[in-house]
Order: C-alpha cells, then structure tokens, then sequence
C-alpha cells in the first residue's frame, strides 16, 4: 500500500459538511440531514442519492456506497452498543468484518437480525437499526452497574459463583445470565426468506481483492485459466479503496478502475462480490457465503436473501489482507477509539471524518498513514503518541505534535472520548484534547484458510506477528495475508502465484507483467500492554489484560485453556482482533515466547454464517425429498391419510364419511379384505432384476435358503443375513426365466439391499455371470386380498387366463393378460394370511390399475386399503416385518432357523453359528395377548416375569408389533422374549414404564389367526 | 362387462400446468420441459460380451455404446452410459414392452431389463440453464469440462440421476437432458422449478422426438 503523495502536495484541504447546502451538487429539496462529520467531497460515496435510515429510533441520512457503520460516523454518532458482560458503552472500532462492537439487530418482525455487523451492513433506504444489550436505553443503561462490579466479574466468575447448588444451573443461573450478558435477540418467528446453496468451479480461485487479489486474478485470467475471484465487500479494491498511493504511476482508483475494465472484459473471470470465503474442505472445495440481497430491505420475488457456496478449485490464491491488531491500554474500549486503519477507511473511502480532533497512537509505522490522511483530509492531528519515542523517517514531514510514550488512561462520556492522558517513559504525563483516538498496534496477517486442515501459524519477529505455516493442499497465501505488507510484494506476489496456479492448470496464455508499486518498509516494535487500568483484549467477550494474567495465576496457560477459561477470542469475532494480544500477554506472563506460546486451532467458519443458509432449500416441505407411488394421487384424491416411511408417502387408511378415528378406518378395512377383498399399493417395496447364467449362484449365496432350484414360474420366501449372522433382510423372489429372477426387499432396506447385491457382484463374487437392475420404480405394484380376490382376477383378466388353485397354485407366478389389452405380472403370494395376489405393471399404468381394480371389484366392494391394515393383518398372521428385523435377531430367534440351509454356503453362515448367536435362552418371536381382553398392549413394554421386581436383571424381553385384531376382538402384540417358544401359555407382565402401565399377558404362538393356513392356499 | 382401460400417467401430473412459472416478468430464463413417450431399456453386458454388445449396437443404430460417462446419439436411439459394461437405450414412443425387439438386437449378449416406467425424463435448457444446474447438482458444466454429449450418473437433492448434454436448442442454449427415478420425479421437479424461479421459468410436455 503506497504512500507516495506528500501530506503538503496537491489535495486541497477539505471543509467538513456541517452545512449541508454547501455541498453545491446537493439537490436543494433532498436533505441530508445531520452529516456533522461528512466530508464535502472524496469519497467512494454518491451525494446524488441520499439514503434515510434510522438507528435506535432516530431518523438519519447517508449515502450510496455507506455502510450503516459509515453513516453512522458521518452522522457523528460514537455510542453503537453495550458490551457482552459489563454492559460498557462501545464505538465503532473497525470499518470491516472483523468488527466486535458495531453489532447491531436490523430490520423488524420475522426478519429481525440480530448481532448484524455495522462496518459490513450495506446502508439501503428505509434501513432500521437498533442497539443491543441495554435497557432502556443505550444512553441509559440499567446492567451498566455491572461495571462497576466488574473487580469481582473476572474470567471464570460464573463458574466460580455458580457452582451450588449445581442443579440451579439450568434453571435459574444460566437463564439469569443470559438475560444480563449476551447480544441481540433472534425474531422467534419463521424467516421468511429463502437460503440457496450453489456450487462452482474453477482452475484459480482468489481469495480477495485488494492489490494482491488483484494481481492473482488478471495474471491468472491473461493467461487463460477459469479464475473465481470471491470478495466479501460490495466492491472489488480491498484496502486500495481505504488507502492512498500509486501503481503503475498511477492513482491507485485510476488503476483500480483499469484492472476492473479488465476483469470485466476477460470471460474467464469470473467476479462474486458480497462473497465471503469461510472454510476449506477435502478436494480443493472451499465454503462461500454469498449476501445476495442483504443489502435490500426485502430481497426480490423469487430471490434468495443468501446463497451458500461449495467453490470447486485446482488451486486457490489467498489474498485474505491482514486485520489491524488494537493497542491494549486503559479505556481503550471507549467509544471514539478506532483501528487507525479503519479512521483512514471512513476518510478515504467514505468520505467521514471521525473526529475534529484525531490523535494516533502507535507502535508502528503504518499507523502513521492515518496522520497522514487526516492531515490531507482537511483534518486535524491533536497528536501522534509513538511508543518508539520518534518519527519514522518518512514522516519527519508532517506538522503534529510527536509525543513518545504510550496513552496510560482515556477520559469522556458514556458517547465519547474528551481526552487522553499521554504517559512518557519517565512517568510524566500530559493531557491531550481529542474526540477520536487511532490506534495501531501492527497488523496480523489473515491466516485463517490456511490454518483450517490444522496447518500451525509461525511466528515472525520481524512483523510481530503470526504468517501463514502448512497450507491445505493447492492454496498459497500472497501479499498482506503471508506476512508482506508493502502495497509493492503484494502486487509482485499475487501476480506470481496467479500466474504460477494458471500454469498448473494448463493454461497457456501470456501472464503480463506485475503491476508496480511502492516498496514501503514495515518497521514494528511491540507493545504488549499498558499497565493502569482496565485495559481490553476481546472487545466483544469482554476479556481484559488482567483476566489473561489471572488465567495464567490460576494455571490455564495452554492457548486452549486460556480460550475457554476467558472466552477470550469465543465470540462471533472469534478472536480476528484479540488473539494474537491476548497469546502476547500469555507469552508474557509465562516467560515463552509468543511462537512457543502458539494459537488456538483453527476452525471454520471464518466469518459467522446463517444456519437458514446451511440449510438452504432444505426446510419446511422441502425438507428432504419425498418419493410418490404409482397410484399417489389416486389415492389422494379418495382422502387418504399418508404416512411418511422412509422418503415414501404411503396412503396409510382410507377414511370414509362418518369414521370417528383412524381405528375406526383401519378396523374396516381389515374385514373388509378378511371377508371380501381388498388391495393395497405395494411399489415401495424394493425390486430388483437379477439376471444372467449365474443368478441362481448367486442367489444361493446371498440367502440363507436355496433358490437355484427354484423353479421357472415360482416365487419363494428368501431371508438374508449380514456377515455378523444377524438378519438383514427378506422377501420373496421369483423365477421368471431361466436366468431371470425378480427379488423383492422390503421398503426400508431397499436402497441398502442393492448396495450390498451390486457389492457382492462386482467385489465378492466378480467371477459370476449375473447382472442387477433396480426396478423398483419400474412397476406398480399391488397386494389383492381376501377370499373374492380370484373373483376380482377373474373380472381383470382376460377370460383365456386359468386362475383356478390347479391353473394358479400358491407360489406360482406368471404373465397374465388383462382386459382392455394389457400385460401385468401375476404373483400368488400373501402377507396377509389370505387368498391373495400380488399384481405389477409398468409403473405409468399404475393409477390405471387402481381404477381398474375398483372397477373389477365393485361387485364384491372391493376396499382400498392402507399400511395399518396391511400392518395389521401381517400381526394377527405372525409375519415379522421392519420392529422383528432389527438388527439383533437371527433367523432362529424369528421362527426361521429351519430356513438356514445346510447344504451350501450363504453370508452369514458361520457367524450365525456362534455361540451367543445360538444360546438356548435368547429372545424369540411370540405372540403376546392380555389376560384382561379389554386393555390395550403398547409396543416397548418389557416383559417382567409375574412377582418379580422390574429391572435389567429381571426383563426377558419386549413388545415389538401391536394392533388392535378385528378378527380377534382385542389388542395383540409379537414380541421377543427370552426362551418364548418353550413357554406358550405362560402367564407374565406386560411392563411399560413410559406410559406407567403394568399389566398380566399371556404367551402365545405368534399366528394368531388361521395357524394352519388353509385360507392364503384355498 | 366393464369397460378396462390403461390410459398413462405421468408421475408429473401433479407438479405443474404447462406455462410461466417464477418470475413472471422479462424472457424465461429456464426451459424446462417434462419429455413423455418414451422407452427406456437397461442394457448390461454379460461376463465377456462387452464387444458383441457394442457390435450389436453399432450395427442397430450406426453408434458404438458410450465407454465412459456420455451420451452418443444413434440413428432411433440415443445410448447413454450408466456405468462400466452398461448403458440405457432411449427411444421415441412408448410401447407396453420394449426388451424384445432388444433382444432381438442383442442376442444373449446382454441382460436388458425395462425401465420406461422407472424413470422421468426432464430436459431444462434457456440463457440461464447453468446458474440454475449449479444449485442443484454438483457436475461442473462448463462447455470444456461438459460438452454436447457429455454424460454423469450423478444425484441431485439426494436423488440419484442420469444427466447429459444433448444437442444444444434452437436458441443456441445448451440443453441438459436429466433421467430421474419415477418415484422422486415429483419431489425433484418442484426443487428444479424453486431452483429456476428467480430467472422466470417456461414450463411444458413434450413427447420424445
């Protein structure tokens, strides 16, 4: 950053604006209110368009091209907000993201935002913005008595104070706490704005746009690479827009519309300002947050307020810049007492004069520039307190008052500061009138992306500072963001690695040359801390020079300890201002050095980032997808119930005018199919095409029972287990052709089950000839049920199709033809326990099957039905499903161990021989039926043995399935319970904690209804 | 006697009515279409006979079967590739069973499996088809990285898909082809149309030409 111009050259000193109608080019009728400390020229500002605003209540102006900070400076105001803990009145500190006080809540209703960076808020027309933490009001502020017991509110005080009796915690302390100590309140109410999330991708990302940024970007660009350059700010320059200087001979706004006419016109450069890069991820992606429309008041039909970035990049240059670091000495948390960097921002960029009198305090050379811009600004330097005790040699020049030594306490108001008190290296001090004290305590370079995948910061003496260590891979740091401050290496540094990324990417074309600029020195020497007083490390956490000295006294010297003890560097600033100096003073306190003492780890985000936008699209309907059977909207529009299962909506009952509750229906619906017919959407279930020579091979392998020998036009019952032994799932498979059969999974396992399929095709069984296809969503499938269901059939079908139990058996499976020309696959099998058929077509038919099906049974009244019945009818008949194939069972424990062939080896086979898997006490299937037929069974009761006292050692199993049995009268249960199959009509408890109930039951086998089966085969 | 009949039905019934969806101002900047009447057929080589079944194709539609993620169009038929030894067949005009005049055409060589109804097919294209890609999908589309032809099985909103660059529309925009299951086509449409809305979406149906 240059610095070429003399403070006696050409500019012109300005008058400040505190007539407004001075200003010539202000239209006479638009006025521009209070704008005490508005410059009457300069400026990245347009005076054409003033903007009305208010702040706490009061009705202010500023202009385009302000942020709320700006015309808050430029209005005069000092007093923003109170602080965390001991409610202390603060200023603006900063004119960027890293600002820790500035926090205010903007906009209203559901929108109210709290805890919104002034330095970073876009001014708009109509923005409203109020003050935080304080009661009644900012002026005014009941907690700020909190300061004056701050002696006692020191770091760890609540843990201290708080610690009996513990249970108050929750209740009572830590609700108090956060009513006195805290920051804005969110609305409580839905946001009504909609997050996006988007993807990118690029050969060069850069990081920042200031001189370095820059640099990266048209050298990358010239030279053909597809280049992301991401800003946070609304507009590209980065510090150029704060500072004075030359590049390339010329003024640095001259070049920086140059290399913006540039950018604009190479297409492979692509610009995202408002564009705040926040973390690095695996694979070169970094996270972005774009501030799409927070700079409107309301973000236009059909636009996203924020929109989430995953930058996809070969190669990253990071120009993130350096954050000014504060100066810790007494009352320098005043309001009126700002970053040096930030007074020369408000001056050069926005035209606003911080104060009438600016004193600068420094160890540093760079904090001279700001001496040097109010000076050319038409301002006045009260003085210049340099802890060095001279003049940099380069500002031998300017006429302030040079005083050595350090500024030992600040005087004023609530709003402002009224003085300081200069203190020299002898003791003696001096007052000094001042409304605005600059401070500069060095610069930190930004080093936050790369430190994110754990690369450690290193310390250099020679800036007094941390510089970047092990980049992420594909990242360099330039410029100011490695360390190297002069506006000269930024450009020569940036232009390199954009150069250098490009080339690694393949790009061809000619770099250009590096812009050129002033090679200024960077001469500090530290100056930890000011002794005398309350002196502030985080500004916004509240955390002083003395907490960190009382942290090391009480033994939480580690970084990370000092962190959590103090909350130093914890807040929504995490630490941008406070870290280093609060590391520097541990270093002191310890008598490490400030590079043995180290940094905290680094984490994402760097800059605070909405949960609505990490949620994106994902919210309210949207909040997964959702997956529609083939006969959905036929269904829907009958008024059936559906029930999320998975991602599925399944029709869970049909209800009817006059059903009082879901029983009601469900109760119906199973007689209905009991004593007539019934069908029910059975598409979720998983299907798969297992095809080629091996399929039967490989089959065998997969399921515990043998499907080679299966034969063509069959469908058989298959379970599977995982390696463990344990059950994973079933189903029934059918033959179709020689090598072509048609698997079935149940609903839940059905994306699972084709992973594990495809895993054991290509990975462990590569050898076999067979092919998979998943066609779940290719048929629409339905369950026919109920003793007139070959009366349904026979109105379906075309007459030439034998249905007869000869031309049809149980099990059998073929390709019918049906009326109205169309094929369907026909399957003989029941889950329900009756005569039933299960019925596929091409899923777009699906909805026609529906119709059709009601049509062929409108005779026999024919009843759609839901997953309760279906549910329903699969207990009374004993079939386990989803609460049974839990992960914990075997196939023995679920009635099926007779299944497990001894003939061949299946997954699973010799882990489900393991003692434990095979113990004689484990929990097996049941059926559960209460002693008092009146009481209703919940699923999750324990099963307790009769007298003996509940608990771990005395519980022998639970309810897994529970219904309401029609056709029994009376509530049913399947349950696990321990030795189950040796103690059918013993008596026991039924012993459910959660809803306090306590009830005798008896075990049964677990078909309940038609235990021989004759119905399903008849 | 009942009268039966098997009229199709789009798993898009429900999610719009053909016309202007979005920002109702200024040209649409999305095209998105629904694309019915169709046949899809799942192709996949059996152990040895990759090169009869690129033979078989070559021969039926004038174009070998996509060895790497694309789309190659053929004469009747467009094959997309849906991974290693496997491709989908797509052609105009729906027919109850599509695999035998396959079966024809490839013999034994391959385990073909019908997938008409399993699968959406939606196309979206317009001056602003990428912007709106990109909140979805994380393919990059840049014409170097993801030229006409270019083919992913990839997931958009969890969803798995197939997507390809079919030849560009009439307008000069690039135009994505996307294969959804049938199942999600309703769930991932209304996130294509939310995607799109704020540059104004012209929605319609089209049969497969």
């Amino acid at each position: 950053m240059s610095r070429t111009s003399q403070i006696s050259g050409d500019a012109a000193p300005l008058a400040f604006n505190d007539n407004p109608a001075a200003d010539s080019r202000q239209p006479r009728s638009i006025s521009t209110g209070t704008q005490s400390h508005r410059l009457s020229s300069g400026g990245q500002i347009d005076r054409k368009q003033p903007l009305g605003f208010t702040f706490d209540g009061k009705k202010m102006v500023g202009f385009a091209g302000d942020t709320l900070a700006s015309a808050l400076v430029a209005n005069g105001i000092k007093l923003v907000g109170r602080s965390f803990k001991y409610h202390r009145p603060r200023g603006i500190l900063t004119a960027g993201a890293e600002e820790p006080n500035a926090l205010v809540e903007l906009r209203g209703g559901a929108r109210r935002e709290p805890n919104t960076r002034a330095t970073t808020t876009e001014l708009y027309d109509g923005l409203a913005a109020e003050s935080q933490n304080r009661w009644p009001s900012l002026r005014h502020d009941v907690m700020a008595v909190n300061s004056l017991f701050s002696p006692i509110f020191v770091a760890g005080f609540y843990y201290k104070t708080f610690m009996w009796p513990a249970k108050l915690w929750e209740k009572l302390y830590e609700p108090a706490i956060r009513r006195a100590a805290g920051l804005g309140k969110a609305s409580g109410a839905a946001d009504p704005d909609h997050y996006e999330k988007a993807w990118a991708h690029c050969d060069v990302l850069v990081v920042g746009s200031g001189p370095s940024g820059l640099a990266a970007a048209l050298a990358a660009g010239r030279a053909g690479a597809r280049v992301i350059l991401a800003e946070e700010d609304s507009r590209l320059g980065g510090r150029l827009l704060s500072e004075n200087g030359e590049i390339d001979g010329k003024p640095v706004a001259e070049w920086l519309a140059g290399a913006q006419r540039e950018i604009a016109a190479l297409a492979n450069i692509r610009v995202m300002t408002r564009t705040a890069v926040f973390g690095v991820y695996d694979g070169g992606t970094y996270g972005a947050i774009e501030r799409v429309n927070d700079h409107v008041p309301v973000p236009p039909a059909h636009q996203p307020r924020q929109r989430l970035w995953r930058i996809v990049a070969k190669h990253a240059v990071v120009a993130a810049g350096a954050i000014e670091r504060p100066l810790v000495f007494p009352g320098n948390d005043r309001p009126g007492v700002m970053m040096a960097s930030a007074v020369r921002s408000y001056i050069n960029r926005f035209a606003a004069m911080p104060g009438r009198q600016v004193a600068l305090f420094t160890n540093n050379d760079d904090g001279w520039r700001t001496a040097e811009a109010v000076q050319r600004a038409g301002g006045a330097v009260a003085a210049v307190i340099d802890s060095r005790g001279a003049a940099p040699e380069r500002y031998r020049g300017l006429s302030a008052k040079l005083l050595g030594g350090v500024v030992s306490a600040v005087n004023g108001g609530v709003d402002c500061v009224r003085s300081i008190v200069v203190r020299d290296a002898g003791g003696r001090t001096q007052q000094i009138e001042t409304d605005c004290l600059a401070m500069s305590g060095g610069w930190n370079p930004n080093v936050a992306l790369s430190s994110f995948h754990r690369g450690r910061p290193v310390w250099r003496d020679d800036i007094a500072a941390f510089a970047p260590g092990q980049c992420p891979p594909g990242m360099v740091m330039v410029g100011a963001a490695s360390g190297d401050f002069s506006l000269a290496a930024c450009l020569r540094e940036g232009h390199a690695a954009g150069e250098d990324a490009a080339k690694a990417c393949g790009a061809k074309g000619k770099a250009g040359e590096a812009p050129k600029g002033d090679d200024e020195v960077f001469a500090i020497k530290p100056l930890w801390h000011v002794e005398g007083g309350k002196a502030f490390v985080d500004f916004q956490h509240d955390v002083t020079a003395s907490d960190v000295k009382l942290a090391q006294r009480e033994g939480f010297e580690s970084v990370e300890h000092l962190k959590r003890y103090t909350t130093l560097g914890m807040a929504t600033d995490q630490g941008k201002l406070s870290n280093v100096n609060g590391l520097a003073l541990m270093a002191e306190a310890t008598g490490r050095s400030i590079g043995d003492t180290g940094t905290t780890i680094y984490r994402p985000p760097y800059a605070p980032v909405a949960i609505g936008a990490l949620a994106g699209h994902h919210r309210d309907e949207n909040f997964h997808a959702w997956r529609l059977t083939p006969s959905h909207h036929w269904a829907a529009e009958r008024g059936a119930v559906f029930v999320d299962t998975g991602l599925w909506k399944r029709a869970q009952w049909y209800p009817i005018d006059g059903e009082k509750d879901w029983l009601e229906s469900v109760t119906r619906e199973v007689l209905a199919v009991r004593n007539g017919v019934g069908f029910c959407d059975v598409s979720t279930l998983g299907k798969v095409d297992v095809r080629g020579p091996d399929a039967g091979i490989f089959l065998d392998r997969l399921y515990i029972n043998t499907f080679s020998n299966l034969a063509v036009g069959k469908a058989r019952y298959g379970l599977m287990l995982r390696e463990d032994g344990l059950v994973y799932d079933d189903g029934t498979t059918s033959r179709l052709a020689e090598d072509h059969y048609f698997l079935t999974t149940t609903t839940a396992k059905a994306g699972p089950a084709m992973q594990h399929l495809e895993y054991c095709r290509q990975v462990l069984w590569p050898e076999l000839d067979v092919q998979l296809t998943s066609v779940t969503d290719q048929w629409a499938q339905f369950s026919i049920a109920g003793p007139n269901t070959r009366d349904l059939l026979k109105n379906l079908c075309d007459p030439s199709e034998d249905l007869s139990n000869e031309g049809f058996p149980f099990m059998g499976v073929r390709e019918v033809s049906l009326r109205g020309g169309m094929r369907a696959r026909l399957y003989r099998i029941s889950f329900s326990g009756e005569m039933a058929f299960e019925i596929g077509v091409p899923a777009r038919y699906g909805e026609a099957m529906a119709e059709n099906l009601m049509r062929a049974g409108a005779e026999f009244g024919v009843t759609p039905y839901g997953t309760e019945a279906l549910g329903v009818m699969r207990i009374e008949k004993g079939h386990v499903a989803g609460p049974e194939l839990n992960g914990t069972t075997t196939a023995d424990d679920l009635g099926l161990g007779k299944m497990m062939s001894k003939k061949k080896d299946y997954i699973g086979r010799a882990m489900a021989g393991r003692e434990a898997l095979t113990a004689p006490d484990r929990q097996v299937v049941v059926g559960i039926k209460p002693v008092n037929k009146t009481n209703r069974l919940r699923s999750g009761a324990h099963i307790i043995p009769k007298g003996a006292a509940p608990g771990p050692e005395t519980d022998q199993g639970y309810l897994t399935s529970v219904c309401y049995s029609p056709m029994l009268g009376h509530w049913i249960a399947l349950a696990l319970v321990e030795r189950g199959r040796e103690r059918h009509g013993e008596i026991v408890r039924a012993y459910d904690p959660l809803r306090g109930e306590d009830m005798d039951v008896e075990i049964t086998s677990p078909v309940f209804y038609d235990p021989e089966g004759g119905r399903q085969r008849g | 006697m009942a009268e039966y009949s098997w009229e199709v039905r789009s798993p898009l019934r429900n999610a719009f009515a053909p016309g202007r969806l979005g920002l109702a101002s200024g040209d649409a900047g999305i095209a998105l279409a629904e694309i019915s009447d169709f046949s899809l057929v799942q192709v996949m080589a059996r152990r040895g006979q990759v090169a009869n079944v690129a033979k078989a194709a070559k021969k039926a539609w004038g174009v070998l079967p996509p060895e790497k993620p694309a789309a190659v169009v053929g004469k009747d038929a467009t094959l997309i590739w849906t991974g290693p030894d496997q491709f989908f067949v797509l052609t105009a005009g729906s027919v109850p069973d599509p695999v035998p005049p396959l079966a024809v055409i490839f013999g034994g060589a391959a385990s073909l499996s019908d997938q008409s109804g399993g699968r959406c097919l939606i196309r979206l294209s317009g001056s602003k088809v990428r912007e709106a890609l990109a909140k979805v999908s994380s393919v990059d589309l840049h014409d170097t990285v993801f030229p006409v032809g270019a083919a992913a099985a990839t997931s958009i909103d969890h969803t798995g898909v197939n997507l390809w660059r079919g030849p560009d529309a009439a307008d000069g925009h690039p135009a994505y082809s996307l294969l959804v299951f049938t199942s999600f086509a309703d769930s991932l449409w209304h996130t294509l149309a939310d995607a799109a809305a704020e540059y104004g979406v012209e929605a319609t149906r089209t049969p497969l030409s």
